[in-house]
Formats: structure tokens, C-alpha cells, sequence
């Protein structure tokens, strides 16, 4: 077990060397001065010169790479031109307020989608199961930014329930930052006021983000179960007697949710990505925003280190999602392994 | 009081072309202490006939349309769900025929084995088992079915097993409770041959240890020769013939069974074995009256009309054929 | 000789007349896909015949009409003006052209060198030639598509060329794995080696032994791609990093309209469920084809 995620975690390795230097190429090769881009447009020529060759632009290409890995080997992913702070405080400042975004959808989507899903699979052919496949359909055809516009116009301008900007109303003064997530800092602050507040915020922007996972993977789930609730295992559960608590929710379980389990590893590109126009919509200050603000205003070291840093997040979770399905299929164990446990 | 008794069961299946009548009228019976054969061809419903016993049909599709299962004199048709439970679990008991399908691939042996105990006394006034009495019992009843190295068994997985070891787990799985009827339906047939004698040996050996009666299904008349004292032949959904094994297949009355006979290769006498002409029948438009007329070479004209009720050929034998109508 | 060729060449066509049958046969046991069909079709004529079923065609180009911007629906205009005055349902159905459009040229482009570099990689199983292709195929899925894309359009111009481009430089990994994984299955199969042996070259075994037995889970993919597509592109210009102004595109329609919400609310919600619609639509016929495709167990 152990050797395998040491290979997994070598070849991710290897695949972001060969993403930074394919994105590091692109983001060289585009025409414009960097080294003027930084300085802005009333800098004189020889300060733009000077610039250059402290931005290294002057050396090859290989050379650049080089400099730009050492940097990055020693936690110095260059100084964003647009904010003009070091890319590592803007990523501390705003990853966490995505990831808030991004568990609080995550949690949303499992209890939702897979809630829904085993009953409609367990009822198969009910009206539950009609209504849901339908509202599954149409989630999984809805844009993430669609879906965030309407929430924000059928709940938030006319029925008013939930704001739809930022994390904490304007007025609202922020507690002090100890995880980065704005619930539990006001809760550890002392403040349930905040909290409270923090949370509304965090309603709308969630729920858009977990739309599509509760239609795909709710879905897949129901399949699985139906497909379970069929197979001669379960049969056999029934004839020697267990109670069906017991069968439904452990036998039935999990090899029902290995499929579902599969899909959200691949699934969690699609919540990245959903990320950027979420927090586009909702105005909410995380690092899908600051990455869409960086590539529009051809930030180059920042894009590359946002590019980077996703690319990291999303071999990670490759990796964890796959150990989990390992767990969950003993078999997938066991046949990688060439037939002993 | 016979043990079990299926009275005139009549079930349907209902697919995207019709209605199956798959099961016109069995009548079944075992007695206490007793080993009773269920053959017939592959289709005729056995397994149907087991699942309705337990009650673990897939309803809908399928469904009773009518008939009794009685089980000590109740029937089991009209019990309570928690009274199936507890038939399921202190009563009746069941190996299926796909040891790899039996068994749930992502749970190790010992979970399967440990929660059917855990869960055996359940409801009825049975105290709970200790852990540690769970495991010994569940080592107790591997080690009987003659499985080496049972605390090893315990920790791996249906697919780390061979074919014979998952069998002799589904064996270890229904006699872990003490049973009064096992239903065997075909326990060997996807089994090599070389292990099939082996487990029916211990299986025989099993049942005659904890005293339980069986019913064994099978297509194999050799299984039922030297494993059943009485024999039901089954054909399309109907029982054709029921008496002493022995006699049945000595002296065949049913034409069905006699067809079976002679297919049946001898090592001695004559050559080649003879199947049976036509093929079993279309369960969305069954043969009117005796099912097995269009096949049958004594067939005469009432045999389109009616169905035949049984007729006593000897002595606790019995054939459903008009051929012995008085 | 002539004869029998002949012979075999209607055999054949017959033969394909039956599997198409066939294969509408399953298709319409699922109404919705049936359903889906049909608003495909439509949405493509609509968008194939946009000048001149449209009733303001001139809106979709640069036109202002200040008088008339800000109109809610209407017999005169079905979905109301925009901000400055343009019919929302001609941009709709201009817009639907340049969806189709992105799709189609990035499907084109992008997943025949896909298909080719799977064939290639599950061929060649286990040399370098596999393990060189998949790990390049593995850098460019290490991030979702819709970064990369966003990264090389901001980097480029925007424009319609160059998010096509973007977006079909990216697609063709999806097809790689996917027929890789198909292609190296079939490889230890029988009439593989039996072609090899025969001495058939390696394009023939690619391409006419391999491939048709790839086709069904590829047709099938490139249907419901094409609404993923459409999505993307729909983000991509919600952006702002699609085609540019006064191009209709569906998504930057729906991210100027909804700076007026909720007052005017149309010219939001129509573009938005004109997106949804017609990739509904093609994950509808998408699932459809999987069910052609499916073997089913009686």
C-alpha cells in the first residue's frame, strides 16, 4: 500500500514538472513585456531595462525555468504585477476562503445527492425517484453560473432570504483570522453573530457549486443501488436472517457508493472549475477569483503559480479518492496485488 | 404433520411480454427427519419454488397468485414480516447454487459469518452473543465443513477463495444456526467435479449431525440416488411425479420421469442415451391441461384438456398422469 | 468475381440498413431522447437558418437602438431588447450558431488526434511509444479543463478562433485515455494477432481492425461533449474571454443581463435557459446512444 502511493505521489511529480514547464513556455511566449507590465506604462526605458534583467527575461528559456524552480523550491512563487504582493501571501489571503466555499458545497453535495440518491434508488420507479431523476437532469445541463444567477434572483432579490456578495456584509467588521474560515473564526472569536452571518453567505455560493455533484452523483448512486438490490448477495443477506437495517445500510451501502466514489475524484475538476464562476457571481474574495483576475490582466507569475497550485490540489485528491476506493473495494486491493491480500 | 407442505402454489412472473405462469399447482411435501430429492430440468422452477418458501421472490416482478406454504401447519405466505424473520433465522435455512454470488465481494468471510450470528437471536427472546462465542462458532462451523485453516478464512475475501472454499462457506453460513430445513438449491452444480462428491459428503454428513431435514434441488439423478430417501420430479412449473427415490427411478410411472430415466447414461447395458423429444414449454402461453402432452407418446385427447391430478401408481407413489386414471 | 463483390457489397448495405434499424429501435424505447433528437434538430436549423427565419438579423451585429432598449417581451420582440436595444431572441438563435459552431470545430479538431494517439498507445502496450503518449496525455489532464483553457485564451487574444483553439488543444486527452483504454484490451484479443500474422500493416490494424470497435463509446462521448463544450465556451465568455462584442455568444449574453437584475430580467433568463436547453438536449441524445450501444441481457 504504502509503495503504491509512493509511486502515485512520484508520477504526480513528474506530470507537474511537465505542466509547469508547458504552462511557464506559454506564459513566455506571449507577446508583451512583462517587464513593463509590472512597471506600468509611466516607467522610463531604463527602468524597464533594468527591470528585465532583474526578472531574468534577458536569459534563455531553460535559464528562466531554472530560476523560476529554485524560487519555487524555496516557497518564492514571484511577486503578482496586479497586487504587487508576493504570490504567497495572496494564496495564504485567499485559499481559504475558497476552500470554505468548497467543503461547506462538498458537504452539502453528499448529504443531498446521496441522501436522495439511495432512496431513489431504494424506491425505485416512485415518484421520488421520477422527480428526482428530473431535477437531475436539469442539474447536470445547468451552468454553475446559471445556477448561481438564479439562486441569486429567485432567493435573494425577490423572496430576499440569503445575500448574495462576499462572505460578511461590508459593515460587518471581520474576526480575526485564525483557520481563514469565517464560521469558525467567529465562532472561536466569540462571536455567533458572525458566524451566523458568515453562514447565510455561504448558502447561495454552495448550493450552486453543489448543484451539479448532487444530480451526477446522487444519480450514479441510484443506479448502483438499483444494480445491488438485484444481485444474489443480497438475497442470500435477506434468507439467513439479518435485519435490514443492517443489510440496506452496510451491505447494500458499500458497494453501492464505490461507483459514486470514482466519479467525485474526476468530478472535483468540475468543482474547481465551477469554483471560478461562483466566486465570479457571488463576488466572494477566494482563489478562483483571484486566479480569473490574474489570467485577465496577464498576471504571469501568478498564473503560473495558480495554474501550479491547482494542479497540485487536483493530484492530491486524485490520490486520496482513489486510497478511499482501495478501502472501499477490497477486491481492487487484492487484484493489484496479483491475488493475495 | 409434515414439516413442510406447499399446497397448489400458482406463481406468475410478469415481464415486458406477458405473464409467466411459471408455477401451476406444485404440491410439495417434507417430513421431519426426512432428505427429499427436487429434480427437473433447468426452467421448471425449482428455484422459485425455494425463493417463495423463503419468501424472498423479487416482488414485483413476480407474485403469488395462489397456494399455501405451511411450515409446521403455518403458512408462511400470509406470516408477518418479522415472523419471516424469525422463520428465516431460527428455522429454515438455504445454499443457493453460485458460491461467488453468494457472498458479498467487499466484506471479508468473518464480517458475513460474525453478523448472520449477531443477528440470529434476535427478537425472539434469544440472549446476545458474547464476541468472543460469535467467533468460536463461527471457527466451529468452518472447521465442520471441513474448510482447513478456518482463522485464516475468516480475514479474506469471497474472491481470494476457490469455487469449493466459497461453497463450503455458504454451508458454514446456513449451519452456523441450528436448523430444522435446509433447502439446497443445486449446492454443486458450478462446482468442479472433482470437488462436487466431496461436498456433498460433508454436506451429508452435516445434515446428519444436527438432525435437519433437506430438500435437496438438483438435475442430477445421481445426486438424488444416494442422497434422498423420497424424490419430487419436476416439469415446467408442476410437480409429475413424488415417491420413494428408489422406486421412482426404478419404476418411473410419470413418462416425463421415464424420458429422465433414459437419458440417464448407464455404464452397463445398452448404447447410447435417449433424450426426450421437444423442447420445454413457452411460459407466456403454457400447453393447455397437462403440460407435458405435446411432448408426451401416450398422450390422448383429455390430456389437452385437463390438468391431472395425482394418481396412486404404488405404494407412497404417486404420478400426476391420466394414463393411471381408474 | 464482379459478381460476388457485388454480392458482398449488398449483403453488407443490407446489413447496415438492419443495425441502423436496430439501433432506432432502442433509441426511441427513451422518449426523452427521442425528445432531445428533436429539439437538436430544431436548435440546428434554427441556427443553420438564422438570417433568415430570425426577425431582426441586423441586431446581431453592431446596432444600437436606444429607444428601444430595456423592452420586456412582447409580441414584437418574444424576448424583450436588451440594454442597448437589440432582440434577445435573434441574438438567442445567433448565439445558439456560434455554440454549435465551437462545438463542432473543437470535436473536429480535437478528437481525431485523440482517437489516433489512443490507437497508437494501446497498440503499442507496454514500450515507450505507450508510456511517452500517456504520461503527456496525464500532464494535460492534471488540471481541469477549464483552467488550462481560461490560462491559454487569457494569455492569447480573446476571440472566437482562439477559444477554439484553446478548448481543442485540450479535448484530445479525454479521447487518447478513453481509446487507450478500449484499444489495449482489444489488443490481446484474437483477430489482432490473427491480422498481425497475416501480415497486415500497422495502419490497417489501427484503423480497420481496432478501430471500429471503438467507435460506439466514442460516438457516444462526442455527443455529450458537445454540450460540455458548449458549456465551456458559455463560461469561458461569462468571463468575459470568449468572442467579443457585438458577437452574440450566449454566456456573455447572460453575464450583461444579469448586471440588471432583477429588473430586466430577460435578457438574463432567456440566454441562461437557451444554454440549458441545448445541452440538456445533447446529454439527452448522448444518453440515448448509450443505450443503442448497450448489449442487452434478456
Amino acid at each position: 500500500m504504502a509503495k503504491y502511493i509512493g509511486l502515485r505521489l512520484a508520477q504526480s511529480v513528474f506530470v507537474l514538472f511537465g505542466l509547469s514547464i508547458i504552462i511557464f513556455f506559454i506564459a513566455r511566449v506571449v507577446p508583451g513585456d512583462p517587464a513593463r507590465a509590472a512597471l506600468g506604462f509611466l516607467a522610463t526605458r531604463e527602468q524597464v531595462e533594468k527591470m528585465r534583467v532583474e526578472m531574468h527575461l534577458d536569459k534563455s528559456f531553460p535559464e528562466q525555468y531554472y530560476y523560476w524552480l529554485r524560487n519555487v523550491l524555496h516557497g518564492d512563487l514571484g511577486t503578482s504585477v496586479y497586487t504587487k504582493q508576493p504570490v504567497t501571501a495572496d494564496l495564504r489571503r485567499y485559499i481559504p476562503a475558497t476552500l470554505e466555499l468548497i467543503l461547506f458545497a462538498t458537504l452539502i453535495s453528499l448529504v443531498l445527492g446521496q441522501v436522495t440518491g439511495i432512496l431513489a434508488g431504494y424506491f425505485r420507479n416512485s415518484w421520488f425517484d421520477g422527480v428526482s431523476r428530473l431535477v437531475s437532469y436539469l442539474g447536470i445541463a445547468t451552468p454553475s453560473f446559471v445556477i448561481a444567477i438564479l439562486l441569486i434572483f429567485i432567493f435573494s432579490q425577490i423572496f430576499r432570504l440569503a445575500p448574495s456578495v462576499g462572505r460578511i456584509p461590508i459593515m460587518m467588521t471581520a474576526p480575526p483570522t485564525v483557520t481563514g474560515f469565517m464560521v469558525l473564526d467567529g465562532l472561536i472569536a466569540g462571536r455567533p453573530d458572525v458566524a451566523w452571518v458568515a453562514l447565510n453567505h455561504l448558502i447561495l455560493p454552495a448550493f450552486s457549486l453543489a448543484m451539479i455533484h448532487i444530480a451526477q452523483e446522487g444519480r450514479i448512486t441510484r443506479t448502483s443501488i438499483v444494480e445491488n438490490l438485484d444481485k444474489d448477495y443480497i438475497t442470500m443477506h435477506k434468507v439467513h436472517g439479518l435485519r435490514t437495517s443492517r443489510i440496506v445500510f452496510k451491505y447494500l451501502l458499500r458497494p453501492s457508493i464505490i461507483p459514486t466514489v470514482t466519479v467525485m475524484g474526476l468530478d472535483f475538476a468540475f468543482l474547481m472549475s465551477n469554483a471560478f464562476m461562483v466566486e465570479l457571481v457571488f463576488m466572494w474574495p477566494g482563489f478562483a477569483r483571484y486566479a480569473v483576475t490574474t489570467m485577465l490582466n496577464k498576471d504571469l507569475n501568478a498564473m503560473v503559480a495558480v495554474v501550479v497550485v491547482i494542479g497540485v490540489t487536483f493530484a492530491l485528491v486524485n490520490l486520496l479518492v482513489d486510497i478511499l476506493i482501495m478501502w472501499l473495494d477490497p477486491t481492487i486491493r487484492i487484484q493489484r496485488r496479483g491475488g493475495s491480500a | 404433520m409434515a414439516l413442510l407442505e406447499v399446497k397448489d402454489l400458482h406463481v406468475g412472473y410478469r415481464i415486458f411480454e406477458g405473464d409467466l405462469h411459471v408455477l401451476h399447482g406444485v404440491r410439495l411435501e417434507v417430513n421431519e427427519g426426512e432428505r427429499v430429492g427436487l429434480v427437473g430440468e433447468t426452467g421448471c422452477g425449482k428455484t422459485t419454488t425455494v425463493k417463495s418458501i423463503l419468501r424472498v421472490l423479487p416482488i414485483p416482478p413476480a407474485r403469488v397468485m395462489s397456494g399455501e406454504i405451511l411450515y409446521r401447519g403455518r403458512d408462511v405466505l400470509s406470516m408477518r414480516p418479522h415472523e419471516v424473520r424469525d422463520l428465516r433465522r431460527r428455522e429454515i435455512t438455504a445454499i443457493f447454487q453460485d458460491p461467488l454470488q453468494a457472498l458479498n465481494p467487499v466484506f471479508t468471510i468473518g464480517t458475513q459469518l460474525r453478523d448472520i450470528l449477531k443477528d440470529s437471536t434476535l427478537h425472539s427472546g434469544g440472549r446476545r452473543l458474547a464476541k468472543k462465542e460469535i467467533h468460536s462458532r463461527c471457527i466451529t462451523a468452518l472447521e465442520e465443513t471441513g474448510m482447513p485453516d478456518p482463522e485464516r478464512i475468516m480475514t479474506n475475501y469471497p474472491i481470494q477463495l476457490s469455487g469449493g472454499m466459497r461453497q463450503r462457506v455458504c454451508i458454514a453460513e446456513a449451519l452456523s444456526r441450528k436448523a430444522q430445513l435446509l433447502l439446497a438449491d443445486e449446492p454443486t452444480t458450478n462446482l468442479d467435479v472433482t470437488i462436487q462428491d466431496q461436498i456433498l459428503r460433508k454436506l451429508d454428513e452435516l445434515v446428519d449431525e444436527k438432525g435437519s431435514s433437506v430438500l435437496m434441488i438438483t438435475h442430477s439423478m445421481g445426486v438424488v440416488r444416494d442422497l434422498t430417501q423420497r424424490l419430487h420430479v419436476m416439469y415446467a412449473g408442476t410437480i409429475v411425479e413424488v415417491g420413494p427415490t428408489k422406486v421412482v427411478m426404478a419404476h418411473p410411472a410419470h413418462p416425463y420421469t421415464q424420458g429422465l430415466m433414459r437419458s440417464v447414461p448407464r455404464l452397463t447395458g445398452a448404447g447410447i442415451s435417449e433424450g426426450i423429444p421437444g423442447r420445454i414449454p413457452n411460459y407466456l402461453r403454457p400447453p393447455s391441461g397437462c403440460r407435458f402432452h405435446p411432448r408426451c407418446e401416450h398422450a390422448m385427447p383429455i390430456c389437452e384438456q385437463e390438468a391431472p391430478p395425482f394418481f396412486d401408481v404404488g405404494e407412497s407413489h404417486l404420478a400426476a398422469c391420466f394414463l393411471y386414471r381408474r | 468475381m464482379r459478381q460476388e463483390r457485388k454480392a458482398d457489397f449488398l449483403a453488407s448495405l443490407a446489413q447496415r440498413r438492419r443495425s441502423l434499424a436496430k439501433g432506432w429501435y432502442k433509441f426511441s424505447r427513451n422518449p426523452l431522447s427521442v425528445i432531445g433528437l428533436v429539439v437538436l434538430v430544431l436548435i440546428g436549423l434554427a441556427a443553420g437558418l438564422a438570417p433568415h427565419i430570425t426577425p431582426y438579423p441586423a441586431h446581431a451585429r453592431a446596432f444600437t437602438n436606444f429607444k428601444e432598449a430595456g423592452l420586456p417581451p412582447s409580441g414584437e420582440h418574444l424576448f424583450g431588447t436588451d440594454r442597448i436595444g437589440r432582440d434577445v431572441f435573434t441574438r438567442v438563435i445567433f448565439g445558439y450558431r456560434f455554440s454549435l459552431l465551437l462545438g463542432i470545430v473543437v470535436l473536429g479538431l480535437g478528437v481525431a488526434p485523440g482517437v489516433v494517439l489512443g490507437l497508437l498507445a494501446g497498440y503499442h502496450r507496454g514500450t515507450w511509444i505507450e508510456t511517452a503518449i500517456m504520461r503527456v496525455t496525464d500532464v494535460f489532464l492534471a488540471v481541469p479543463p477549464l483552467v488550462l483553457a481560461l490560462a491559454i485564451t487569457a494569455m492569447l487574444t480573446p476571440n472566437l478562433l482562439n477559444e477554439m483553439f484553446a478548448i481543442a488543444l485540450l479535448w484530445w486527452p479525454w479521447y487518447c485515455r478513453l481509446v487507450f483504454s478500449v484499444a489495449s484490451s482489444l489488443r490481446s484479443q484474437f483477430f489482432v494477432r490473427e491480422a498481425e500474422l497475416s501480415g497486415a500493416s500497422e495502419s490497417h490494424i489501427l484503423f480497420r481492425e481496432m478501430l471500429p470497435n471503438c467507435l460506439a463509446p466514442i460516438l457516444t462521448k462526442m455527443t455529450l461533449d458537445m454540450g460540455i463544450v458548449i458549456l465551456l465556451g458559455a463560461s469561458l465568455s461569462f468571463i468575459g474571454l470568449g468572442v467579443q462584442p457585438p458577437t452574440p455568444c450566449l454566456g456573455t449574453m447572460v453575464a450583461d443581463g444579469a448586471k440588471r437584475l432583477p429588473g430586466e430580467w430577460w435578457s438574463t433568463i432567456f440566454p441562461a435557459l437557451a444554454i440549458v436547453i441545448v445541452i440538456l438536449a445533447f446529454n439527452l441524445v448522448g444518453d440515448g446512444l448509450r443505450d443503442v450501444f448497450s448489449v442487452e441481457e434478456v
